[in-house]
């Protein structure tokens, strides 16, 4: 039991994807159900007021303040969340090497919620 | 009295390198345990089976068998419970030394490494006093507290499957069952073991060991607020440096 020394072994990272899984999996399961619900449901039924969307009110709402929140709360945090399973997944399925796999996920869902977060940034500064 | 067969995996290292199949047809009632069945086969069909056994109620944690596939208690699971085969194998993820008996070494090993005792080093130099504790203090721990050792959790989990070096269900929840009694000061000393990735973050949160815990003791849920405790100690540590 006093084969290796823990002190030095400690998983530094591991809390860190564990809370951005957990905030994704929130996020999952209440902003992109709500999204899917007024974007793909409600709006085409007819059931909101018809300018609740139109080009100018959609393209103000998402590229300021609320399109930041938006698009981290249903892309960039549900992207970490899939990353964390995916990798978990990998590990089940003895695919890889996790210091592999996590480069890879993690820095998938990185890279995507950047390019996100980064297309409503230069819509802001248009 | 009606009679049942049962298979067991019979492993006899002597004998023969792979294990094999036995059946064996034994006396049932509604009362009959598992263990009563093993019982009736050491004594009147095979004297050569090999399984551990002690209290018959539940207490000691030594009969732990894969009843089809999912491991069980053999006192506390009755025949009666079971209309088609009954497949009886030694308790999953562990060696097997013959018979239905495990190598426990590395679950001993894991419970030794998070210190599963009240550590107070204040206490220790003058314990003239009994501890105090509230009827609240007591409630936080409490149900963690009632693990047996035997060690079901730990072939119900895939991850200690998947790696052996994994702490696993039993010690982690011993480990959360000492951090919170408010007797004990060891906090400081289980948590690097907790912090590891074999610690509380090799557990994906499958749930398995709380389904077979025979005692309820719910492991998935202590490893997880270890998760959460564990994440607290990290952020201060990066804070202090």
């Amino acid at each position: 039991m006093t084969k290796h020394h823990p002190e030095r072994r400690q998983a530094y990272d591991e809390p860190l994807w564990w809370a951005l899984f957990s905030a994704g999996g929130v996020c999952f399961a209440l902003f992109v159900p709500s999204a899917v619900l007024f974007l793909a449901l409600l709006l085409p039924a007819g059931l909101l007021p018809a300018d609740a969307l139109s080009h100018q009110r959609a393209s103000s709402l998402l590229f300021g303040l609320p399109g930041l929140i938006f698009v981290g709360a249903t892309i960039c945090l549900p992207l970490f969340h899939a990353a964390h399973r995916i990798r978990h997944g990998l590990f089940d399925l003895t695919l890889g090497s996790d210091g592999t796999n996590k480069w890879l996920m993690y820095g998938a869902a990185a890279l995507f919620s950047t390019l996100a977060l980064g297309v409503v940034l230069l819509g802001m500064l248009r | 009295m009606t009679t049942k067969q049962i298979s067991i995996r019979r492993y006899l290292p002597e004998r023969d390198d792979a294990p094999f199949w036995q059946p064996f047809e034994v006396p049932v009632d509604d009362s009959t345990s598992l263990l009563d069945a093993l019982h009736h086969v050491k004594e009147s069909l095979d004297s050569s089976l090999s399984y551990r056994w002690s209290c018959r109620m539940a207490i000691c944690g030594s009969c732990g068998v894969m009843v089809n596939g999912i491991p069980k208690l053999g006192c506390n699971t009755f025949l009666r419970e079971y209309d088609a085969e009954i497949r009886i194998e030694p308790l999953a993820h562990f060696p097997v030394r013959r018979d239905l008996v495990v190598d426990m070494e590395i679950f001993l090993e894991h419970l030794a490494a998070v210190k599963p005792y009240l550590i107070d080093d204040a206490q220790q130099q003058e314990a003239t006093e009994t501890y105090r504790q509230t009827p609240q203090q007591l409630a936080r721990y409490r149900q963690f507290s009632n693990c047996i050792n035997c060690g079901l959790c730990y072939s119900a989990c895939p991850q200690f499957g998947l790696n052996p070096e994994f702490l696993g269900p039993a010690a982690l929840t011993l480990a959360h069952r000492y951090n919170l009694d408010s007797r004990d000061r060891g906090k400081a000393q289980r948590m690097p073991e907790l912090n590891r990735h074999d610690g509380v973050w090799s557990c994906t949160f499958v749930g398995f060991c709380s389904q077979v815990c025979p005692k309820h003791v719910d492991p998935a849920a202590a490893v997880n607020q270890g998760k959460v405790e564990s994440a607290k100690h990290t952020l201060i540590a990066l804070f202090k440096g």
